[in-house]
């Protein structure tokens, strides 16, 4: 549950939900499941965590934050918007010809660090992050979010094992453990068993937690940090697949389906309600 | 051949610290001079060579210059995604540094083995190709490919065979280099990697009075220079320790296709993996790429007759 420390009018989960609703519709697009379970864990970041010295997507010693599973670009669009890094018309004609704001995440538009979409790509390269600020001495973080299902790609566990030799402390990977993958439950296609237990297997310093729950978010990712440990951290994200459109959640067709005019209307007034 | 990659490699680190060595647990003692004099720049990533190319582009977009090493057989065919998706389409300045290329591990087989890196690479948009034939055309490549600041996958094939040139080159490694000068305008020959020396002994032990250029980049390919030659010889002869399929032989026959069609004879690998095991020599002459092969090939195609040492 979301507390009152903790939210604030500053990307609030519903008004970026709306945003991702309306540019799914505008572009007539997939993967809106996919986006909303991790709004709630990029709300945090973008309010509290990720640095950006000169307010510019393309700051000098910025954090970065790499959307690993690139399909749930949306979420990070709805964020950069709110920033004011993407304009009115960029999200309105949303996958218009010509436009440059794709499906997945794309590191040409400032604010997206890779391109990512083949899954087990963004990982690796946030590795290659933080492994840069480790070797010129600076505080930047480095966020990789991965989905569930990408972890069956196995550059994962190479990263890791890398990340954790390294003592890469400056290096967190949040997993978005929504239970689901493109063509069913992760449990049925390839069980992942404990996470958690996985990444600490590998040297992480790991935790599970809501991935909804903002102020648990916004608490784990800064304990993690205040770790004396020299390990990497993977925050663990519980999330719901589709979370804030009733009929969305946990409903795995949301991965491909596409919006309506009516489904579009039940969907904008259930994330208003949900406000 | 291996001792100008390490001190050049030494070189561009000790005079640049954000040039970094990334090995997939590969190069054992020709990193020993690169563990020694810059140490804080070198990284074993691992037998890990999907993540380690990822990194590589991470470190390259704060700022750094990676060259990755590895056998070409896995660097850069099992990272064709990676080098694809992370370094080219955002144009970073990764120098890939395939080893071995062709058939230097010619008693391990096909997992060792590279003739197809070329065409896996060709077609990716952004990345430069740079097969040089010997020492002097290595460091060449691999300043360029330092100055270019672009990516760019280095072929490295055969260490041992001896220099075509007779010192240092100073150009664009992205020219043509004539290696030998002939009369004869029937055929010209155009050759990369390893097999830029067997061009040229060609030429000394079979046909004198034919032209011999070494091809050190093939990507870019120095189209205005092969047109050129397309105008003035009657035939190509293009020669490179790689698939007949995808290489050097088809950029130079796509090219001539549209502007200027002229015959040309692929001499390189007939499609098809080395089932048997021997030395680097015995694999040569099992794909018919000795020079006796080469001889017959040249002789049939451009009627020229079999050691004809015109004077």
């Amino acid at each position: 549950m979301q507390t009152s420390i903790h939210s604030s009018d500053r990307f609030k989960p519903s008004v970026l939900r709306k945003t991702v609703l309306d540019m799914a519709y505008a572009g007539s697009t997939v993967h809106i499941g996919c986006a909303f379970s991790i709004i709630e864990i990029l709300a945090v970041l973008y309010r509290n965590h990720l640095r950006y010295p000169d307010n510019t997507p393309d700051s000098a010693g910025r954090d970065y934050l790499v959307l690993s599973k690139g399909h749930g670009v949306m979420a990070q669009y709805a964020c950069m918007y709110e920033r004011g890094w993407l304009t009115d018309t960029q999200v309105q004609n949303y996958f218009a010809d010509g436009s440059e704001l794709k499906g997945l995440s794309d590191s040409r538009i400032p604010g997206l660090e890779v391109t990512s979409g083949s899954l087990g790509h963004g990982f690796s390269v946030g590795v290659g992050l933080a492994l840069a600020a480790k070797l010129r001495f600076t505080d930047q973080k480095t966020y990789a979010i991965v989905g569930d299902g990408e972890i069956n790609e196995g550059p994962i566990w190479e990263g890791a094992l890398f990340a954790a030799h390294h003592e890469l402390d400056n290096f967190m990977v949040i997993v978005d453990e929504n239970g689901f993958q493109a063509m069913g439950a992760t449990k049925d296609v390839m069980s992942l068993g404990s996470i958690e237990s996985k990444f600490e297997s590998f040297g992480f310093e790991a935790v599970t937690i809501d991935g909804h729950d903002e102020a648990a978010l916004d608490g784990a990712i800064a304990a993690l940090w205040a770790s004396p440990s020299k390990r990497p951290k993977a925050l663990i994200a519980k999330t719901v697949k589709g979370k804030g459109v009733p009929f969305m959640e946990n409903n795995n067709m949301w991965h491909y389906t596409r919006l309506n005019d009516k489904t579009h209307a039940e969907a904008v007034a259930a994330v208003a309600q949900g406000a | 051949m291996r001792q100008a990659f390490s001190d050049t490699l030494v070189a561009l680190a000790k005079a640049d610290p954000n040039v970094l060595l990334l090995t997939g647990d590969h190069g054992y003692a020709l990193f020993d001079a690169f563990r020694k004099e810059c140490p804080a720049q070198y990284i074993n990533a691992g037998i890990a060579e999907q993540n380690m190319v990822g990194m590589a582009a991470g470190l390259a977009r704060a700022g750094f210059r990676p060259f990755v090493y590895g056998l070409s057989a896995f660097i850069p065919v099992r990272v064709i995604e990676q080098i694809k998706l992370d370094i080219a389409h955002d144009n970073l300045p990764v120098v890939l540094c395939g080893d071995g290329a062709g058939f230097v591990y010619s008693h391990l087989g096909t997992s060792h083995q590279s003739t197809e890196d070329i065409a896996c690479t060709r077609a990716i948009p952004q990345l430069r190709i740079y097969s040089p034939a010997d020492r002097f055309e290595l460091v060449r490549c691999m300043t360029q490919s330092y100055e270019c600041a672009q990516p760019v996958y280095l072929r490295m094939g055969k260490a041992d065979l001896g220099d075509v040139h007779a010192g240092a080159l100073s150009g664009s490694i992205e020219e043509l280099i004539q290696l030998r000068v002939g009369s004869d305008t029937r055929v010209a020959l155009l050759a990369t990697g390893s097999m830029a020396k067997a061009a040229v002994d060609a030429h000394e032990q079979f046909f004198p009075d034919a032209s011999v250029w070494s091809v050190p980049s093939i990507k870019p390919l120095d189209n205005a220079s092969i047109l050129e030659l397309a105008s003035r010889f009657n035939a190509f002869i293009v020669l490179e320790e790689h698939s007949t399929i995808g290489g050097l032989g088809s950029a130079v026959t796509e090219l001539c296709s549209e502007f200027h069609p002229v015959r040309t004879l692929r001499i390189g690998v007939n499609d098809r993996f080395s089932h048997k095991c021997g030395t680097y020599q015995y694999l040569r002459v099992e794909h018919g790429l000795d020079l006796e092969n080469i001889r017959k090939k040249i002789s049939s195609f451009v009627g020229l007759p079999a050691s004809v040492k015109t004077a």
